[in-house]
């Protein structure tokens, strides 16, 4: 059971580093193409939510 | 030596260990491939296959010594990490994660043996090298458990979530199961090999530094030196625990392409 929590933590772990990297990512892009700032800070939450909806879909219902 | 050289250039300043050290020269002419942690890759095996060849070979009931050394880290592997975590099918995986344990855990004591002092792991090809194995093993065995499209399917759309919704969750996804997961894993155990071995060299260069100074140097260098060898003992654990994280990891990985809910 234990083993499973430790599971669980490390699959979470990576659902938060993907999250903010992936859509961080794509709104670091967007600003960088388009010479805006505010796209990397939004994919960065967008990230993080997504991810911690996830983690929600996943261990959470 | 290398501190030796360093005063030499440059007078007295300490000249602190930086991530050059890590990169060896060739011991054999300039063949890249002859460099230190080449050779101790290899040692690492030579001295496994010898041990459990030893430990295995006059199996007893009654076990001698070395037959219980090496029965006791396999029938860890066997039931702690591979048992318990992938479940039923475990025995396939044994051999995998039973290698994986004892060569990263081999490879980790070299930087702490006198004499090797280095840990191969530092070098980070060798840990990502390791974590592509671990990234291939467990999505083949994903792909031949359950089909690709199956597969696909499954780790890219979790059920029950309203289809515009896939479009943040699918690359979220993606990232995590082709670049977060192997890079982690070799970064992981790369990381520590190499702050650890690091952190050595500061304490023990340093008191070799702080020794050839003035005499009020020379008092504070053996609690340099002292610091230096705790955190030897203290390395022995990260790399102990660096072996089990990058086995039980790769155990989880291989459990959770097997497993049949999401």
């Amino acid at each position: 059971m234990s083993r499973n929590n430790e599971g669980a933590a490390w699959t979470i772990l990576g659902y938060l580093l993907s999250g903010p990297l992936f859509w961080g990512g794509v709104g670091y892009g967007l600003d960088t193409w388009l010479g805006t700032g505010y796209f990397l800070a939004s994919g960065l939450l967008l990230g993080m939510g997504g991810a911690l909806y996830l983690v929600w879909l996943r261990f959470g219902r | 030596m290398r501190s030796m050289y360093s005063f030499l250039a440059e007078g007295d300043e300490f000249v602190p260990p930086s991530s050059k050290d890590f990169v060896l020269p060739p011991i054999f002419g300039d063949n890249e491939y002859t460099t230190k942690p080449i050779f101790l890759v290899l040692l690492s095996v030579v001295l496994l296959s010898v041990f459990f060849l030893m430990a295995s070979r006059k199996a007893a009931i009654v076990p001698s010594k070395l037959q219980f050394a090496g029965e006791s880290v396999y029938a860890y592997v066997r039931n702690d990490l591979g048992k318990e975590i992938i479940g039923h099918e475990f025995m396939r995986f044994v051999p995998y994660l039973f290698t994986l344990f004892t060569f990263i855990l081999v490879n980790n004591w070299f930087g702490i043996i006198p004499l090797l002092q280095f840990p191969t792991m530092s070098r980070i090809s060798f840990a990502y090298v390791l974590g592509i194995i671990t990234f291939v093993v467990f999505h083949y065995v994903g792909i031949r458990h359950h089909g690709i499209v199956k597969y696909l399917k499954d780790i890219l759309f979790m059920p029950g979530v309203p289809k515009p919704v896939y479009i943040l969750l699918t690359p979220i996804e993606i990232a995590t199961y082709l670049i977060v997961r192997p890079l982690t894993i070799s970064l992981r155990l790369f990381a520590n090999m190499f702050a650890g071995h690091l952190l050595l060299m500061i304490f023990i260069l340093g008191g070799e530094h702080l020794l050839q100074g003035a005499i009020g140097l020379k008092l504070v260098s053996p609690f340099a030196f002292a610091f230096g060898i705790a955190l030897t003992f203290f390395e022995l654990l990260v790399q102990c625990l660096q072996a089990y994280i990058f086995t039980l990891l790769t155990a989880l990985y291989i459990g959770g392409a097997l497993a049949d809910e999401h």
